[in-house]
């Protein structure tokens, strides 16, 4: 059955979905800048940096310590602090205070919504990682092989783990519950990243199974993308393959992190709560 | 169970209402596991009216407002808006919507200017930042963090929101709740301004005066059904006229008259008692005077006086509280 209603008016001209991204990024950069919460996810891939920094610098490969390896991979796990921190701290506040009901009923669709949040992380995330190769480079006096490949590691794993914070929060009833139930994948995570320990030292099997999450292959992005050594199949025997070369040996990890965001992606546009109210 | 009271010719006349409905609301179900929270309710708003959904709390009156929005999906019935189904908010209506929610939904660390700026940048055909503020009275306040703002200047803010996009649906969600007088009379100003520019309102509210001032329909839920729908004035017709006086001493209470069609009930008020004389039947417009004049009547023959006389009609009050104490289920 289908009452009759007034037809739709067509004259209504529709707003660019990128333009209202941009606009709502710019609100979210206020107010990122504006809750301190916020810099404390920033701070925290600087206190790994420093972390990182202080384990034994024996040389593991070619010119290349352990300390410089480590800090590079620290440069791909940006995203899962900020990530998975922001994302699911602020959403989950959001909700609870109707702010996400409030845009979505006054006509702003989903992806402006999603797509601000996730752009703001990635700024942010670039920003950090900008300021870690800068410290990186006065203390190691080393700087990035193929910044382009470094860069591209830092932003798609901000844009999978800002997925993950997103669907943790219909798990979570408020901020302070999202802050305690976010510190676990983000552990879990940062483990599997390969960074606080080198991944050789794990099982064959489960190595595969762990390259096969979103951390480590963002983790071995960052640390060849900083030396230029091809790190995907373990530190052992990695060679300098050029430019290339190493894209091409970096191509199933980039793929790996894509399939990671689209699926997460999917899973946060089925699972995503808006409304306070339980159904 | 239900009482439908169709407005009758001699209604306050129909405001100017035009087009087909913009909302269309037909046998909704809303059902949580075993808790049916919405029971088969039915209704329409056309472009420039204003139909108010009454209620108890848990009547399923935001529930009714959310499958509207696009965020419930019915469990049985139909749900449309310009025609479409709303469900999950299709582009071809989102723009043309717009709520006040019962609570505010504001983000605190921005001020009242950057709040409507972003709004309105974000809407496709939106009003100016100075208009709105000006129309909810915050252009002194636009400064202001919103998280410096009063639980009333919070709700005017609310309202700046959902006028910044231009709706031409607009659902109120009990949107003066938290106002003082001066802003609720305001606000009401703006929602009859809103109707004669043609907007769709469905209203909800806990101040019946509102529903009395602003809507041209109205329906009372209870327990997730509608009990009482119609005109303001139809509704109040159903309810009957009142004529009341103190019964005087020399009468015994069952010697008062029989009048017909209306129904008399005494009761003891400040340790007086009193007959209520309730004038259902007949033509609205003379059930009072006649009722009135067969009293008067009988006092001048037993030689006595209706002491205290009142007439009044029935109040909203009257009906919403009758629905609310499950009276009208008697009826």
């Amino acid at each position: 059955m289908s009452p009759t209603t007034a037809p739709a008016p067509t004259t209504r001209p529709s707003l660019g979905w990128f333009r209202r991204t941009l606009r709502l990024t710019r609100a979210e950069f206020t107010l990122f800048v504006r809750y301190k919460t916020a810099w404390l996810f920033l701070a925290m891939p600087l206190v790994f940096l420093f972390v990182t920094l202080q384990m034994p610098d024996d040389e593991v490969l070619d010119g290349v310590g352990y300390a410089e390896l480590s800090v590079a991979g620290v440069l791909g796990t940006i995203g899962v602090l900020v990530g998975i921190g922001h994302a699911s701290n602020v959403f989950t506040a959001r909700r609870e205070s109707l702010v996400l009901k409030r845009l979505r009923v006054s006509g702003v669709p989903p992806l402006v919504i999603f797509g601000a949040t996730t752009a703001i992380i990635v700024f942010f995330s670039l920003v950090v990682a900008a300021v870690m190769v800068g410290l990186i480079a006065v203390l190691l006096g080393e700087l990035p092989r193929d910044p382009l490949m470094l860069a591209l590691a830092v932003v798609l794993s901000a844009v999978s783990m800002t997925m993950v914070g997103l669907l943790l929060t219909p798990f979570v009833r408020n901020a302070e519950g999202a802050q305690m139930v976010s510190v676990l994948p983000m552990m879990v995570l940062l483990l599997m990243g390969g960074v606080f320990f080198p991944l050789d030292l794990l099982p064959d099997t489960v190595r595969q199974v762990v390259e096969l999450l979103p951390v480590a292959p963002a983790a071995q992005l960052a640390q060849a993308a900083y030396t230029g050594y091809d790190v995907f199949g373990g530190y052992q025997g990695a060679g300098t393959p050029g430019y290339l070369g190493l894209w091409a040996a970096a191509l199933p990890s980039l793929l790996v992190l894509l399939a990671w965001t689209l699926a997460l992606a999917l899973a946060v546009e089925r699972r995503f709560r808006w409304d306070p109210r339980q159904p | 169970m239900t009482t439908t009271a169709h407005s009758a010719a001699t209604d306050a006349p129909a405001r100017a209402t035009t087009g087909r409905p913009a909302v269309v609301v037909r046998d909704l179900r809303q059902k949580y596991g075993d808790f049916e929270a919405v029971r088969g309710v039915s209704f329409e708003i056309r472009p420039g009216e204003l139909f108010a959904l009454l209620g108890t709390n848990g009547a399923g009156k935001t529930t009714t407002i959310e499958t509207l929005e696009g965020f419930r999906r019915p469990t049985s019935g139909t749900v449309r808006v310009f025609g479409e189904n709303p469900y999950g908010q299709p582009a071809s209506i989102r723009e043309r919507t717009n709520a006040v929610l019962q609570g505010s939904g504001l983000l605190e660390d921005l001020t009242v200017r950057e709040t409507v700026d972003l709004a309105r940048d974000l809407a496709a055909r939106p009003r100016g930042t100075e208009e709105v503020l000006e129309m909810v009275n915050l252009t002194d306040k636009r400064g202001l963090a919103v998280r410096q703002l009063s639980g009333g200047q919070k709700r005017r803010l609310d309202l700046a929101l959902a006028l910044v996009t231009s709706p031409e649906v607009l659902y109120l969600d009990e949107p003066t709740t938290g106002m003082d007088p001066e802003a609720r009379i305001d606000t009401w100003r703006i929602v009859s301004e809103l109707k004669k520019d043609g907007v769709a309102v469905l209203l909800t509210t806990h101040y019946l005066e509102e529903a009395e001032r602003l809507a041209d329909r109205l329906a009372i839920m209870h327990r997730g059904e509608v009990r009482v729908e119609g005109t303001l004035a139809g509704v109040l017709e159903g309810w009957g006229d009142r004529v009341a006086f103190a019964v005087p001493e020399d009468v015994r209470t069952a010697d008062l008259p029989e009048l017909e069609g209306a129904e008399l009930s005494v009761e003891t008020r400040d340790q007086a008692l009193w007959a209520t004389y309730t004038a259902r039947s007949g033509d609205a417009s003379e059930r009072a005077h006649r009722a009135v004049g067969a009293l008067l009547a009988w006092a001048g023959e037993h030689g006595t006086v209706l002491r205290h006389l009142q007439v009044r009609g029935a109040s909203l009050e009257d009906v919403f509280l009758s629905v609310a104490d499950g009276a009208a289920d008697l009826l």
